[in-house]
């Protein structure tokens, strides 16, 4: 079956398309008793777009389409649209499914946390919007493109962190992200500026080819420091030191769902973005070889940063969700293991295993934070405190959940009950046999602390005995059933980690030069 | 006709005790007769199993690879089936006993009224399974398993009264004594894996062409390289020798051996019908089961045999002189059962391969029939145990008499009892090798020829004491009656003891210089256990002119002038003092109202009453070395491993809090501090890549 080479972008639309019908039917029957509807819609449209995106994974990505006619792009390989400005490989699928999931998770979950809400119409576009930009992202094939997707996806996050208006915490975190937002669009376009001023090309493939002549008119300085302003752009959208800044405030301060939102899918789309653009538009090899710019120490170091920060931050909070924050940051620190072992001197069969651990830590991460954030939107729902004493003897009041969250937690802390311990330590493993094993040991280290802080929580829901008042009054039916959902599938990444990895190894390979 | 049914044998009891856990307490009998009717099952089938080897098949399958199943694994764990001649009467003996202990188990608990009844029924069904399970295993692991499953049973029934002080701390202590013994033999198991691993596909099997014993043959002969083996640096032969003490000191703790027997004699704590089954005729022969089981593999090793053979002499004596002192019934037959496993321990390690099993099947059905005998005069008794509150029970319970009179004859080793035949097979192996082969063994069989009076002296003090003389209390007076549940077992088993040793007459063999009189084979074991799966018989082990213990041990008989005298000799000297011990025994204590002469041995008889200081110096082992040695260790984890644990831990909230500070909340701070990391990671890059 051939279908038309433009539907390959099928579930970016469909994020679109659900955004757009949001706006619809909000605009036309403005009751917001209507919520159930608004919810359900944005549920269905994102899973469709993960249904799609795995059925285009599972049929290899590029096979059902017949290769466009002046691409020479061959049967099966990566799709590329609009003369190259989009791409639609195994990796951009990969992300549709991790962004998909997490906007139904968060779609369902924000049912029963918006009860009391106006203008949801609003926020369930701006979600659907959201992840329009994140999924743009994962295929994005030039830097204009690559600046635009990011915008998008930011600029609707930035009013989803203000969501709750009346909530002061909500506004000013919305107004720092916004801030730091800015600052650091600034210096993505700047950086973009200024590689283009060197290359002369956009496309990633042809920024690549170009890359000698700027060797050629010494303008590797200029070059440099638009790389370097670039992954600064990029460390900003996954909250990676020293661009976290706005990540914990805006995390605590927004509706959890958002934050669960923000945290996973946003985060694993920057990443998807950073990947491509690192590997595909500026080869290691070259950059360092010839043109003295090694850009995978910078990710060595902010690797290093990020981990030791984000846990050793998130080890001394008193407030769960702000140790989720920073739990978040660290988790940054684990995946950019993948870009900084890319070194030219590693040995190449191993790279691309690392960056595949990468991805599918992402994947994991994307149900695992997920579960944990939309936990804490429950507890939020019930009007209980923020702090680890406020979740005192929880289990005694709603056991399945906390089974759910402790799962989530303990995978995040990488114990063999969920995904997280195969995503770690495939990670870890691939990292040392790429020669990085001092990137594997910090990440051990900050792993194993890490387990003190998730305990922290685990033991305030089932060891410590309940407040006297602690009461449960209303059983939210959507949180109930993305937390539970969320925590399954963290389980289910266990057994079915062979094929992510799998997956993920393979887009990995796909993007890795010489594969 | 193949072995479809095999897993039955073992599984009918497990369906029995599925059935007494769930339902057994609204069933009539809180689930003896499920228990009842899984043991007859398992009986039918094994009595099936040993026709077909009779037939001369065999069965070694592998039923289900557990792990390491597929392509580019060394080892596989596997579960299987083994049934030959050794497996298949073994399994005749395990059927025969649980059974006859489920029937007797009907008068023992439920007429006396016992409480807790389905969770007793449980705990037989569930051991019987184990037990069968162990039998037939096909490998090591396999074995350990079930060997530890058997354990736990023990653990759950020596602890069936738990209200009561005494039967959990016995219970406690006969598991965690057993446990010491099987920590060697795990670390046996787990090395004998690594060993043989690299050189062979099933390197735990017991049986067939690739088992760790035939290869461990192949290599000492010399027939295979040693390459492929894991030695440590060790010497093939040396090595082996490790391993099989290894897996030793699980026999050692399960056969109730010197120096871990001290748990047997506490284990008397639990039900009767559970000390027969379990302390005396099955799961303490669990332990030389597995020697006789893996025999090739010691066979290979002399210095093993020769400490088997020392530690069996030592352990038959030494644990005979302390029952001629005992006052209670069961401890009386709790020391003679590790006494009598001791016997089986020498005839192994003497090389005696078939006499160490026929000492193992004989002593099952008379050592039972002791066991249910004095759980017959229990009951009479209304649960006294003190023999010396007893006498004079001979008119008013005559089944009981003459059944446990025919169980004493055989375990004093008096002719024609099934303990002669057997008993004087034991001692003749390790008389003629000692003297063909080393001082040794003759010292083992000293040790064992001196343990025979003595055995039948305090054999024939229980009777005397139990049934002869005057009722000396009201309850002997005036005996509770036993039913049909309780004759039908001892009577069942009183013939076994009278006529089992009829299988294997060797001395009449000897005599008549012909194996069959007649029709009749004479040493009908001896043929039995001679063939059987190639490498794991009778014939390979021992009896071949070129047998593994002749070819690797060094063992040859010697004689006192011919076979036949030295036949007779043996015979005639070992029931000489059979009849010494006995008649002293009888003569001593049959009085309307005896005296304890034991008295006249003075202060060596509180040594022997009190085990020799056994139990004590265990403890202070434990309290005195073992308790400080773990302060020890506990005080190097307080202080150091956790001290550097939550240094680092501290360190790392320290720098924790430090972290935190950098958020401050104010944005113009972040921009900052964002454009300072920016321009530190471009002057770094910067200069490392020689930009400026």
């Amino acid at each position: 079956m051939a279908l038309p080479r433009w539907t390959a972008l099928a579930p970016v639309l469909l994020f679109a398309l659900t955004g757009m019908l949001v706006l619809l039917v909000d605009t036309f029957f403005p009751d917001t008793r209507r919520r159930s509807v608004l919810s359900g819609l944005s549920t269905l449209g994102s899973l469709a777009a993960v249904a799609v995106s795995g059925w285009f994974i599972l049929s290899g990505p590029g096979t059902a389409f017949p290769p466009a006619p002046d691409s020479g792009a061959t049967e099966g390989g990566p799709i590329l649209l609009f003369q190259g400005q989009l791409t639609v490989d195994a990796m951009a699928l990969l992300f549709f499914v991790v962004v998909g999931s997490v906007a139904a998770l968060v779609s369902i979950a924000s049912y029963d946390y918006l009860e009391e809400h106006s203008y949801q119409g609003a926020y369930y576009s701006l979600v659907m919007l959201a992840a329009t930009g994140m999924a743009l992202m994962a295929t994005a094939n030039s830097l204009a493109v690559a600046f635009i997707a990011l915008e998008l996806s930011s600029l609707p996050s930035y009013a989803l962190v203000a969501y709750l208006k009346q909530n002061r915490g909500s506004v000013e975190a919305g107004l720092k992200y916004f801030l730091v937002g800015a600052l650091s669009s600034a210096v993505l376009v700047y950086g973009i500026s200024l590689v283009y001023g060197t290359t002369g090309a956009l496309g990633f493939d042809a920024v690549a080819a170009a890359l000698s002549g700027v060797d050629d008119a010494g303008l590797n300085g200029a070059l440099g420091v638009g790389v370097l302003m670039v992954l600064g752009g990029f460390a900003f959208k996954t909250a990676s030191v020293p661009f976290h800044f706005w990540a914990p405030e805006a995390y605590e301060g927004s509706p959890a769902p958002i934050s669960a939102f923000l945290s996973s899918a946003s985060k694993a789309a920057g990443f998807a973005l950073a990947i491509r653009v690192f590997v595909t538009a500026f080869p290691p090899e070259v950059m360092l070889e010839t043109l003295g710019i090694d850009w995978v120490f910078a990710f060595q170091v902010l690797a290093i940063v990020t981990m030791t920060v984000g846990n050793f931050a998130a080890a001394t909070q008193e407030e769960v969700k702000r140790m989720l924050a920073y739990s978040s940051v660290g988790h940054a620190g684990y995946v950019l293991i993948g870009l900084a072992a890319l070194a030219p001197t590693a040995s190449g069969a191993n790279t691309d295993v690392v960056l595949g651990a990468s991805m599918m830590h992402l994947v994991v991460y994307g149900f695992m934070n997920t579960g944990a954030f939309l936990f804490v939107a429950m507890v939020e729902y019930w009007g209980l405190g923020r702090t680890f004493e406020d979740y005192n003897g929880l289990a005694t009041r709603a056991p399945v959940a906390c089974l759910a969250m402790t799962v989530c937690l303990f995978s995040l802390a990488g114990l063999p009950i969920g995904g997280g311990f195969m995503s770690k330590f495939v990670l870890f493993f691939g990292a040392v046999n790429a020669g990085f094993w001092w990137l594997a040991a910090v990440g051990a280290i900050n792993s194993a602390l890490s387990l003190y802080y998730y305990a922290r929580v685990v033991k305030a829901m089932w060891i410590e005995d309940p407040a006297d008042d602690l009461e449960i009054t209303r059983q939210p039916l959507g949180l109930y059933a993305a937390v539970v959902a969320a925590a399954l599938l963290t389980v289910l990444a266990l057994p079915a980690f062979g094929f992510v990895s799998e997956v993920a190894v393979d887009a990995a390979a796909s993007l890795l030069p010489g594969a | 006709m193949s072995f479809e049914y095999a897993p039955a044998i073992a599984l009918l009891p497990l369906v029995s005790f599925a059935i007494a856990l769930t339902v057994g307490s609204r069933m009539p009998k809180k689930g003896a007769f499920a228990g009842i009717a899984a043991t007859g099952g398992s009986l039918l089938l094994s009595l099936l199993a040993v026709r077909q080897v009779a037939g001369g098949e065999h069965h070694n399958e592998e039923l289900l690879v557990w792990a390491g199943a597929g392509a580019g694994t060394e080892l596989e764990l596997t579960f299987g089936i083994l049934i030959d001649p050794l497996s298949a009467l073994m399994l005749i003996i395990v059927s025969l006993v649980a059974f006859l202990v489920h029937v007797f188990s009907l008068g023992y608990m439920n007429d006396e009224g016992e409480v807790g009844l389905p969770r007793y029924y449980a705990g037989l069904g569930l051991f019987t399974f184990s037990m069968l399970a162990f039998v037939y295993a096909s490998n090591l692991l396999q074995a350990f398993m079930f060997f530890e499953l058997v354990g736990l049973c023990s653990w759950l029934l020596i602890g069936f009264w738990f209200r009561e002080a005494a039967p959990p701390s016995a219970a406690k202590k006969a598991f965690l004594v057993t446990r010491f013994g099987d920590f060697f033999f795990l670390v046996g198991v787990v090395g004998v894996a690594v060993t043989f691993a690299g050189a062979t596909e099933t390197p735990l099997a017991f049986a067939g062409a690739e088992s760790f014993p035939v290869v461990a043959e192949e290599v000492v002969e010399g027939s295979m390289g040693a390459g492929e083996l894991a030695t440590f640096g060790f010497a093939p032969q040396t090595w082996f020798t490790i391993l099989g003490l290894l897996v030793l000191g699980g026999v050692v703790g399960k056969s109730a051996q010197f120096p871990l027997h001290t748990w047997l004699p506490d284990a008397m704590e639990g039900p009767t019908p559970v000390s027969a089954l379990i302390h005396a005729a099955t799961m303490v022969a669990a332990g030389v089961f597995l020697v006789a089981r893996m025999y090739g593999f010691y066979a290979v090793s002399p210095q093993a045999l020769a400490i088997i053979a020392f530690v069996g002499g030592f352990t038959a004596l030494f644990a005979a002189t302390m029952g001629v002192v005992k006052d209670e019934i069961k401890q009386v037959l709790a020391y003679s059962t590790i006494s009598q496993y001791g016997y089986m321990m020498l005839a192994l390690g003497a090389g005696g391969y078939i006499a160490g099993v026929f000492h193992l099947m004989t002593h099952a059905f008379f050592k039972a029939l002791l066991f249910l005998g004095a759980g017959s005069v229990i009951i009479a008794m209304h649960h006294e145990e003190d023999m010396w509150k007893m006498g004079g029970l001979k008119q008013k319970m005559p089944v009981t008499y003459w059944t446990f009179l025919a169980g004493s004859l055989a375990l004093a080793g008096i002719f024609p009892f099934a303990g002669f035949w057997s008993k004087d097979e034991v001692l003749f192996e390790a008389l003629v090798h000692g003297l063909g082969a080393s001082p040794f063994l003759l010292a083992a069989y000293a040790m064992g020829l001196l343990a025979v009076p003595v055995t039948a002296f305090y054999t024939f003090r229980m009777v005397s004491l139990t049934f002869h003389g005057e009722a000396r209390t009201e309850a002997a007076e005036d005996p509770h009656g036993v039913r049909w549940n309780v004759k039908f077992p001892l009577v069942v088993l009183g013939v076994l003891a009278t006529v089992a040793g009829f299988l294997n007459m060797v001395p009449v063999v000897k005599l008549l210089g012909a194996s069959h009189l007649g029709p009749i084979p004479l040493e009908a074991l001896h043929d039995w256990l001679a063939h059987g799966i190639e490498g794991v018989n009778a014939e390979h082990y021992t009896l071949a002119d070129e047998s593994l213990t002749h070819e690797f041990a060094g063992y040859t008989a010697g004689y006192v002038g011919s076979e036949l005298v030295t036949t007779l000799l043996s015979a005639g000297l070992s029931l000489g003092l059979a009849v010494v011990g006995a008649i002293a025994g009888y003569r001593l204590y049959d009085a309307p109202d005896p005296t304890e002469h034991t008295d006249r041995l003075g202060s060596m008889k509180t040594v022997l009453y009190d085990n020799y200081y056994q139990d004590e110096y265990q403890v202070w082992l434990a309290e005195g070395v073992t308790a400080p040695l773990a302060q020890l260790a506990n005080r190097f984890d307080q202080g150091v491993v956790d001290g550097v644990v939550d240094g680092v831990s501290s360190v790392s909230l320290l720098s924790g809090s430090r972290v935190r500070r950098i958020q401050t909340g104010v944005v113009s701070n972040y921009a900052a501090l964002i454009t300072a990391g920016l321009i530190v990671l471009l002057i770094a890059v910067g200069v490392l890549g020689g930009w400026f």
